[in-house]
């Protein structure tokens, strides 16, 4: 499903990407210096990040047609999986993307 | 200087090739990743643009994703009180991942912040990241554009988020509020315009603040940005 708008639509996603951007990485630069980050709010923007991430990448791998897709057949599911426990073991992305990438073609091709 | 910018570059080719797979044109993907300077947050909302999300769950997203950043520049704001405005809002675009990390790890314990050698520091290093993020990225957005969408490179863009979140999930409260999310996350898919993905998050953001604070030990979290930040791309480990 390709769901790509128009090139304003784009281009309006685009500045508010780099707005948020700027905004985020510049905030306590340009705020004046009496203005301190609350400790229970520096844990959340710590956590954030983290669920956000998730929340893009858990229904991505386990879901299809908006339904759970927990299979064997899952081949997304499985490549990730050993990818994860690649880069986890060698923190290395470039060879946790090149054995997650084999391990999808390997099931795609032979399952 | 030389590990990260490779660290970099290897981090920005596969995001090149992630968003030319994850349905975006050369063009656009070459317009985003000039005009956004932000791998994480391409690569996250990239799903939510290929599936025809409205904008403010786009934005939203991206901002949570970059809200990492907010903790950054709190951390350094001291090295940048005396600098012209401009200076600071062309440091603000550059203060990324890799560059906040080195220059932290280099400058956090100097009592005497703001210096020129500093601002040096933070400029030569950020342009020099910079450079390389873009080159590679351009190179992965071109090379994208040949490989037969039958590979199922769009993985690419999972796995490289896969990445990004590992070394954030160092701790239980980390992990508690991610099962959540993903939990919930999935559970919620059918609910229309991605309202499960942003109630997901909260609740989950919820949960890891609420679990930490049962904790004995905690850890700054500055000090956890910049270990998390040093690992991106694989690069301090």
């Amino acid at each position: 499903m390709n769901g790509i708008g128009s090139w304003s639509h784009m281009l309006l996603a685009f500045a508010g990407l780099a707005l948020t951007t700027v905004l985020t990485r510049g905030s306590f630069f340009v705020l004046p210096a009496s203005i301190q980050l609350p400790p229970r709010i520096e844990r959340a923007l710590r956590y954030a990040p983290a669920c956000a991430l998730t929340a893009i990448i858990a229904p991505d791998v386990l879901t299809r047609d908006r339904a759970l897709y927990f299979s064997w057949h899952n081949n997304e599911l499985w490549s990730v999986l050993i990818a994860a426990a690649v880069f986890a073991k060698t923190r290395n992305m470039l060879v946790m993307m090149v054995a997650g990438m084999t391990a999808f073609t390997l099931l795609r091709l032979y399952t | 200087m030389g590990t990260p910018s490779i660290a970099i570059a290897a981090w920005g080719l596969v995001t090149g090739v992630a968003l030319v797979e994850g349905g975006l044109s050369t063009r656009m993907a070459l317009v985003m990743t000039f005009v956004v300077f932000a791998g994480s947050a391409q690569l996250a909302v990239l799903p939510l643009l290929a599936t025809g999300a409205p904008l403010f769950v786009v934005w939203i997203t991206a901002t949570l994703v970059n809200l990492r950043f907010v903790i950054f520049s709190a951390a350094s704001r001291s090295f940048w009180g005396e600098l012209p405005w401009k200076q600071r809002l062309f440091a603000s675009y550059l203060n990324g991942d890799v560059g906040f990390a080195l220059f932290m790890q280099r400058y956090s314990n100097d009592t005497e912040r703001g210096t020129p050698e500093q601002h040096g520091f933070f400029f030569g290093c950020a342009l020099l990241n910079w450079v390389s993020w873009m080159g590679s990225s351009v190179a992965g957005i071109l090379l994208g554009g040949l490989a037969p969408t039958s590979w199922g490179l769009e993985l690419a863009a999972v796995l490289a988020l896969v990445a990004v979140l590992i070394p954030m999930a160092n701790r239980a409260p980390a992990l508690l509020g991610i099962v959540v999310t993903g939990v919930l996350g999935v559970a919620t898919v059918r609910l229309p315009l991605k309202i499960g993905l942003l109630m997901s998050i909260v609740v989950g953001v919820v949960v890891a603040v609420v679990a930490e604070t049962h904790l004995p030990r905690r850890p700054s979290p500055i000090e956890e940005a910049a270990e998390i930040a040093a690992s991106e791309g694989g690069y301090g480990s």
